[in-house]
């Protein structure tokens, strides 16, 4: 009887909460945001709610194709000038009338910041042709360039508010999203309202609020109770629980998030292509998915996962195969193995996969000690490839192959700028140089198509798993969609009822 | 007792340097790029060693902490190297939450612990004693962790009777302050019944009884002033602790306060506000015991001849 009684109490108390929410939808996350300016940081909790107060010149749709977002429209003058045309009328929180004069300013400014500056490094120059036109001008020619535009930290600031706010811009940001920030309680939450004069029509919902809820079980709880209706990043452990809750929803599905092992490709005996492929053909990825996430992601073969645009949906993973991978090592000239290291940092699902690969390796004979080693450290250790193996994962951030690839595979990018496997191969280079300055998209799409099919031969890195993300939401929400990013826009999600 | 005052108030400085520095040393000398960390994984390395130069990194350690303690007197706690805040400023916006999470828990303590204490020590070896021993022991052992998510379990998941974190209105203040309340209550109760009883043989509590004095007044008049001062030295020390070490609790129920912050700022080596925050609970702790030791005289005339 007493458990009766505390379902209806509970049941009367969930309903109580539900009525009084009706204007605000209230969203837990792990993490507090750290600045709302988006040239100060680039990190997840941040963007998550940037992105709800900021809107970019253009916009990728479901299918990762480029929209027009605060740009009506866009052409290619030549290879490396693209011509932007504004939409007229829109209005930034403060009032003021969006004018080319913010783009050149807000792409300038990004280009001086030195924590967001590699997401435009390839644009020269921005010049204002009207009020409502402006051109971006790049180095050389750019085809990834509209994805770059994608990105929240490419969001587009007000001149005037930044100036006038100076270093409090962070703590008061203004911009032309469908959100208006109201107040910042640090550590606890920030509400933001919906902006009247929104480009794309005023929200359904009028209150919006990030709460920062760092334990995941704390914010499985808050949406058992109503407190919250979206719960961002739910642990493994809690995901049971909210699909069999009748009111609530899991939502998971994949991210631009690869996790992946690195080799060092200039060290014996990872020089010799054939003993990549013996730890590859030793490995099985789905044990790790099953073992390590719990299922929150799928055996990769691509270093980018299949939402970004230049995915190469036709290559086959390495299934495991113990014989062919002691034969492979028997033709490198070591059929008895050998002994090796691998560094992953403290992050415990990286120490966890270190110790699956560990047994995996030694069924071919191969003695692998695992070395955590510390954030700051590994960076800079592989940097310098002072590395045997490694695990590490990449956020192709911008949805566009480019940023997954260029930097992880081109000889130019050795060390800290991304290639830690310290990979050099002259004719994915020439693919990945020739796909970056390419426009036109169908060409891009076949030569990335290519350069993964090197990649998946050759492994320079062995692509693990790609990376599930998922939410927890109230059924009575209506019209949220993930993004493989991780920043959620709220726009157009309502309430039922 | 103007002179002990500022006495106590001059020890501070060298605990203050001596914490600092501590945190100082320890937070220099484990590896980390505080530069990179502010620029991202993503900044070119120019940028990166430029930042470190103007912010001094490459000076001597000495050097260095002479610059943090010359700009800390002068209240400029530097600024927060994940989210360019003042840290002064940050401390000051969640320290009003850690006080009164505080307050409230050593309140709760207070009135349950103090009473009980009293009633167990004059009916020593009964059946509230035994009872109210038993709850101190299960107060004392039992993690706070553990009972703020049994708590939530039952008063926010199956009776929802108050949200289960955050801090959106007094009824958001209930269950963490009773978890933090719950712990320093049983040690209270102990500490009440102890000294409770050592006062209640001494020969000045008999001759109040052979005068005949009523029991009540006795137990609250004669005995129970003297058997407060070990008391008040353990609510104070307590009501310190719950002012800097609420960290469980806070994260338990995603409460905005000063602990929980400066755990986040010890993950991402947020030196400055790491420093901040542990210089600003060591002066709160030492302040309260200051007051504590004030409130002595009060309580017992004798320590306040002491002072002068």
């Amino acid at each position: 009887m007493a458990v009766g009684m505390a379902v209806v109490l509970s049941a009367c108390g969930g309903a109580e909460e539900a009525v009084k929410v009706k204007d605000t939808l209230v969203v837990g996350q792990g993490a507090d945001a750290k600045t709302l300016d988006p040239h100060a940081t680039n990190d997840q909790p941040s963007s998550r709610v940037a992105v709800q107060i900021y809107s970019q010149l253009v916009e990728t749709d479901k299918d990762m194709n480029i929209v027009p977002g605060l740009a009506e429209s866009w052409k290619s003058l030549d290879d490396k000038t693209t011509q932007f045309v504004l939409r007229k009328g829109v209005k930034f929180h403060n009032g003021e009338e969006l004018k080319a004069s913010d783009v050149k300013f807000t792409l300038e400014a990004m280009i001086a910041s030195p924590t967001v500056a590699h997401i435009v490094s390839a644009i020269d120059s921005v010049d204002i042709v009207d009020e409502y036109t402006v051109n971006v001008i790049t180095k050389e020619p750019f085809g990834p360039l509209l994805y770059h535009l994608t990105h929240t930290a490419a969001s587009i600031l007000n001149e005037k508010a930044v100036k006038a706010a100076g270093d409090a811009y962070g703590q008061q940001p203004v911009g032309t999203g469908p959100y208006q920030f109201v107040d910042w309680a640090v550590g606890d939450r920030i509400t933001l309202k919906a902006f009247d004069d929104y480009y794309g029509g005023k929200q359904a919902i009028p209150n919006v609020v990030f709460r920062n809820i760092p334990e995941g079980t704390n914010r499985a709880i808050a949406l058992e109770t109503g407190e919250i209706d979206i719960g961002y990043d739910l642990e493994p452990i809690d995901k049971d629980t909210v699909r069999n809750k009748e009111n609530l929803a899991l939502v998971e599905e994949e991210s631009f998030s690869v996790a992946y092992l690195g080799f060092n490709t200039q060290k014996a005996p990872f020089d010799n292509v054939k003993v990549r492929q013996a730890i590859s053909y030793a490995i099985n990825a789905d044990d790790i998915v099953e073992a390590v996430l719990m299922g929150a992601g799928a055996p990769s073969s691509s270093p980018i996962g299949p939402k970004v645009f230049g995915y190469n949906p036709e290559i086959d993973r390495y299934q495991q195969n113990f014989d062919k991978a002691r034969e492979l090592l028997a033709e490198a000239g070591l059929p008895d193995g050998f002994k090796t290291t691998i560094w992953t940092n403290d992050n415990p699902t990286r120490v966890q996969i270190a110790q699956v690969l560990q047994a995996q390796l030694r069924q071919i004979g191969i003695d692998m000690s695992i070395e955590v080693v510390e954030w700051g450290a590994f960076l800079d250790g592989t940097s310098r490839g002072n590395h045997d193996m490694f695990i590490l994962g990449w956020v192709t951030v911008t949805g566009d192959a480019d940023y997954g690839l260029y930097a992880l595979f081109n000889s130019a990018t050795h060390g800290g700028a991304g290639n830690r496997s310290f990979y050099s191969n002259a004719e994915v280079d020439q693919l990945l140089n020739q796909a970056r300055t390419s426009i036109d998209a169908a060409e891009r799409k076949e030569l990335y198509g290519k350069v993964q099919v090197i990649l998946q031969n050759e492994v320079p890195t062995f692509s693990i798993y790609d990376q599930y993300q998922n939410i927890g939401i109230q059924k009575n929400v209506l019209g949220f969609s993930m993004a493989p990013a991780g920043h959620h826009k709220l726009r157009g999600v309502s309430f039922a009822g | 007792m103007h002179r002990f005052i500022l006495k106590r108030l001059l020890l501070l400085i060298p605990v203050l340097l001596g914490v600092s520095l501590l945190v100082f040393a320890i937070m220099s000398f484990t590896p980390g790029d505080p530069a990179q960390l502010i620029l991202g994984e993503n900044a070119p390395a120019e940028a990166v060693a430029e930042l470190r130069e103007e912010m001094g990194l490459n000076d001597p350690f000495v050097l260095r902490y002479a610059h943090f303690v010359g700009n800390a007197v002068t209240g400029d706690l530097g600024q927060s190297y994940t989210s360019g805040r003042d840290v002064f400023d940050e401390i000051f916006s969640r320290f009003p939450n850690t006080l009164i999470l505080a307050a409230l828990g050593v309140l709760i303590a207070v009135v349950i612990g103090i009473p009980i204490g009293i009633i167990s020590a004059t009916r020593q070896y009964s059946m509230i004693d035994s009872g109210s021993m038993i709850f101190a022991l299960l107060g004392v052992s039992m993690p706070n962790f553990w009972l703020g998510l049994m708590m939530i379990l039952l008063f926010a998941v199956n009776l929802g009777w108050v949200p289960s974190g955050g801090y959106s209105s007094w009824s958001s203040l209930i269950m963490p302050a009773i978890t933090l309340g719950t712990g320093s209550a049983a040690i209270i109760t102990r500490m009440t019944r102890s000294s409770m009883l050592e006062v209640i043989r001494q020969d000045y509590i008999r001759t109040a009884r052979a005068k005949g004095v009523a029991e009540n007044v006795v137990i609250n008049r004669h005995a129970l002033k003297n058997a407060l001062i070990p008391v008040i030295t353990v609510i104070g020390l307590q009501f310190g602790m719950l002012l800097g070490g609420a960290v469980l609790t806070e994260t338990v129920f995603s409460w905005p306060g000063v602990g929980r912050m400066m755990v986040d700022a010890i993950r991402q080596k947020d030196t400055p506000t790491v420093l901040g925050a542990v210089v600003f609970l060591a002066t709160t702790f030492s302040l309260v015991n200051l007051f504590v030791d004030l409130l002595y005289g009060f309580v017992d005339p004798r320590i306040k001849s002491q002072y002068a």
